[in-house]
């Protein structure tokens, strides 16, 4: 099962339920205050998958950081290359 | 490293993630069980907002989204020259 069949999975159920709710096929008994929230429900899932998304983005952002050894391994290999290169008779302009 | 500005613009950016996140909960969770006159209606626009204004930002944003990606598109298919 991939990862999106899951949250696909998931979000079917919810909306099911939701549905189900909203046209009263479900019984359930709410109270006026509920039932405002209920039929609030996948906007507001939405609105708080957007905020979600926005502060991994912002935490990513300012934890950003180099790979100081790799790139230290790659001006290495670098190094190597052209030693190798040179020796076989490449000229480098 | 991520230098200080973009610390800051990071920062931000989960801060104002979760302010807006508080808001919009108290806004449409808690806000129908307060009474109708209560003070802290006075703070929050009508509940027909709840549902507009992240509609409406959400069309746009996704407007311009396909527009950028549309035209980055169009550019880097142009006809190429021939080298060989």
């Amino acid at each position: 099962m991939t990862k999106l069949l899951q949250w696909l999975t998931v979000l079917f159920l919810f909306l099911a339920v939701w549905l189900g709710l909203v046209t009263n096929h479900i019984p359930v008994v709410f109270s006026d205050a509920a039932k405002e929230v209920v039929y609030f429900l996948p906007i507001y899932l939405l609105m708080a998958f957007a905020c979600y998304s926005l502060a991994v983005i912002g935490y990513r952002v300012t934890t950003f950081n180099d790979c100081v050894q790799a790139a230290d391994e790659l001006k290495q290999e670098i190094k190597e290359a052209k030693k190798d290169l040179t020796r076989k008779g490449f000229v480098f302009t | 490293m991520a230098t200080s500005s973009d610390q800051t613009v990071g920062y931000g950016m989960v801060i104002f993630a979760g302010m807006l996140f508080t808001y919009y909960t108290v806004w449409v969770i808690i806000l129908p069980f307060v009474d109708e006159d209560h003070l802290l209606h006075a703070y929050f626009l009508d509940r027909i907002y709840a549902i507009a204004i992240p509609v409406i930002a959400g069309s746009l944003v996704l407007t311009g989204l396909v527009a950028y990606i549309g035209m980055i598109q169009m550019r880097s298919h142009k006809p190429k020259i021939k080298t060989t």
